[in-house]
């Protein structure tokens, strides 16, 4: 026997020991994993399928105690009467008309902004990005009292106010209140719903771009405005993506602004809010409206969940190679 | 001959001494004027070879980046947002804090303010128990639930992020709470008034369902368990808030995790590869590479989590100034939400100082 022989016999043995721990450890991990998840998955989970399981229950079901989960008698009459009761037709073409455009508006609106901070060292660049991150750290509760006057007798920031100056000229203020005007406007200008953070995860993927495309479309004789149409947005969809998700999402949710603004095209939001106490208000008992605001929160949910099963892949994915440095 | 040879030395010495005293001047002198030359160098920012000869810099003089080549193009780009920074949040801002002083009239086009100075504050920490109470404990719940969601939320980012079987499916249920947790669904989950207790049931049994799940206390009442170990009592307290609290804590956690997970993402892989020919262990690997590594990261979500804790639907006290703009007590309402957001100000510049002193700087 050579000598190399009997060193890799003494090895061997060694190395499967090694390997057999490693093995059982790796096998605790993963168990512990998946206990772990599933836990979770149930707690996460457990309130859409009790959603379900409340929104099918018929009168009988909630007094009998032994149904649990599955009604014995299941109705579809409650979303039936939620439909009536958040007069969905009209309030999903509102938060549609309110919502989507501006979130459309938003995603565009904070990449401009987003790309001038990322790419470009001008004067006060420090100073303008500190005041995104205040836009993003102000609750929005404490704007929405002088925003409401603000848009109900909207001066064109003050330009009326400055043109009512010359004798004998006094127009009018616009009345933007209860129109989508409130939130589409300061999207259009990328201080909407959570911009600061929008142009905070715009402006970290952008600087992890690479400047050579950027560079060479510049000699080629782009104009940096182009350059950001041709080169940056197609090479970007990642982060496109995941700030819309975002932006669709929280659009489709927002409620504290929609309630002080509107006073007659209420969104859907606004509408699931009221839902119990104008079904409380008809006469309905206290016991049984579970079932009914379970109905009208599953079709407020429904819409963006849809959404993101169809996105969902691309969602996950689009997180991994964002990545958001901070 | 000994005395004759240390007298020349002696002699050569006291000759020498002056002149010895000025080599070593001279050679001060150049070793300062070195330095100065060092110094100008360095302002300069040029390099310089071996031989002293200056190394052009491509990076700096000749080949511009875009960064810095028509750096005004960038003030374009920027100004949108700050024609509507000044618009939406600037002016509106400086109102809410004009009427905070203020008791505020609506009239006609315009807010008919008179001042009171400093009334309204005063009056919310004397004579307004409810408000100082309120405050009180939204901060305190936030201090209990802030270091629990960004915990237990880099535990689940690091678990979604390692390969396993499933993977997709579990981060495609993780996410389902950014998606419904942020709105109005979830203020009727957890309504505690009013006809909807069946779900507030729900949000409460689902705890204790959840504890029979993982096996640790089939059936049995938690508190109770908690009770016989015999910790001290506001450790038990603490504890069972914390367990009844978990479908809210992993329900605030959605978007944590999501904006973990990015950061993970950004690791170089190298890092760890490095880290494992060197014989690292699991637990070392999370300490010095992955911490450091996502140190910003972390810092945006105690942030984030920071306002989304504070401004949720539940809290006592923004519930408390909706209650009374709704009863068009603006003045009363705007001071209430400026001295929540002094304090939640204040909590933010404390976390940033505090993290950028104990962690950033150590972990660069």
């Amino acid at each position: 026997m050579s000598t190399k022989e009997i060193q890799l016999k003494k090895t061997v043995p060694a190395l499967n020991k090694h390997k057999v721990k490693e093995k059982a450890t790796g096998l605790v991990v993963s168990i512990f994993r998946y206990v772990l998840l599933i836990a979770i998955s149930y707690i996460i989970l457990y309130p859409l399928f009790a959603l379900i399981s409340f929104s099918i229950q018929s009168k009988a079901d909630i007094l009998d105690s032994s149904v649990t989960w599955i009604p014995r008698a299941p109705t579809f009459e409650t979303y039936k009467v939620a439909w009536e009761y958040l007069d969905y037709g009209n309030s999903f073409l509102n938060t549609i008309l309110i919502g989507m455009v501006s979130a459309a508006l938003e995603i565009f609106s904070c990449a401009v902004a987003a790309y001038g901070f990322a790419r470009f060292k001008f004067k006060g660049r420090g100073l303008l990005f500190g005041l995104v991150l205040l836009t993003a750290i102000v609750p929005v509760q404490i704007l929405v009292i002088p925003q409401f006057l603000n848009y109900r007798y909207f001066n064109l920031g003050y330009l009326i106010d400055l043109i009512n100056l010359i004798p004998g000229v006094n127009i009018p203020f616009l009345d933007l209140s209860d129109s989508p005007f409130t939130f589409w406007l300061p999207s259009l200008f990328g201080v909407g719903l959570r911009s600061g953070l929008f142009i905070f995860i715009y402006r970290q993927f952008f600087m992890g771009l690479p400047k050579e495309l950027e560079e060479a479309s510049w000699i080629d004789g782009c104009n940096p405005l182009m350059t950001f149409v041709r080169v940056v947005i197609p090479s970007s969809g990642v982060v496109f993506l995941t700030v819309s998700i975002f932006a669709i999402i929280w659009h489709c949710n927002e409620y504290y602004q929609s309630v002080i603004y509107f006073s007659e095209t209420f969104p859907l939001s606004v509408m699931l809010a009221g839902v119990r106490d104008s079904l409380w208000h008809t006469g309905v008992l206290d016991m049984y409206l579970a079932p009914y605001v379970s109905a009208a929160c599953l079709m407020f949910i429904a819409p963006v969940l849809i959404l993101y099963l169809f996105l969902q892949k691309k969602f996950i994915q689009s997180i991994d190679r964002v990545g958001i440095v901070g | 001959m000994k005395s004759e040879e240390n007298k020349v030395v002696k002699n050569t010495e006291q000759q020498n001494a002056p002149s010895l005293k000025e080599i070593l001047k001279a050679e001060e002198a150049e070793l300062k004027a070195k330095q100065k030359a060092e110094k100008l160098k360095k302002k300069q920012k040029v390099a310089y070879d071996i031989n002293g000869k200056v190394i052009p810099d491509l990076n700096v003089k000749h080949v511009r980046g875009i960064e810095s080549k028509k750096s005004w193009y960038g003030f374009y780009f920027v100004l949108p947002w700050i024609i509507g920074m000044v618009l939406f949040f600037i002016i509106p801002l400086i109102n809410s804090l004009r009427y905070s002083f203020a008791n505020v009239i609506p009239e006609e086009g315009y807010m008919q303010l008179d001042w009171v100075g400093l009334e309204h504050y005063v009056y919310l920490f004397k004579k307004d128990e409810n408000f100082t109470t309120n405050l009180l404990g939204a901060v305190g719940d936030f201090f209990t639930s802030m270091p629990i969601v960004v915990i237990v939320s880099l535990i689940l980012a690091l678990i979604l992020n390692s390969n396993f079987k499933g993977k997709t499916l579990f981060r495609g249920i993780f996410f389902v709470p950014v998606i419904v947790a942020t709105g109005v669904v979830m203020m009727h989950l957890t309504d505690p008034f009013g006809g909807f207790g069946a779900i507030v049931q729900l949000s409460s049994s689902v705890t204790e369902d959840a504890y029979s799940a993982v096996g640790t206390s089939g059936g049995m009442d938690f508190t109770e368990l908690l009770n016989s170990l015999e910790l001290p009592t506001d450790i038990t307290a603490w504890l069972s808030s914390m367990i009844t609290d978990i479908f809210n804590t992993i329900w605030t956690c959605g978007i944590p995790v999501v904006l973990f997970i990015a950061g993970l993402q950004t690791i170089p892989a190298q890092l760890y590869e490095a880290s494992k020919v060197e014989g690292a262990t699991k637990w070392e690997e999370f300490w010095y590479i992955t911490l450091p590594s996502i140190g910003q990261t972390l810092l945006l979500v105690i942030i984030f989590t920071l306002i989304e804790l504070l401004t949720q639907t539940s809290n006592p006290v923004i519930n408390q100034a909706y209650a009374l703009i709704n009863n068009t007590e603006y003045g009363i309402s705007s001071a209430m939400l400026w001295v929540f957001f002094a304090i939640i100000g204040a909590i933010i510049g404390i976390v940033i100082f505090i993290y950028s002193k104990l962690c950033l700087k150590r972990w660069e």
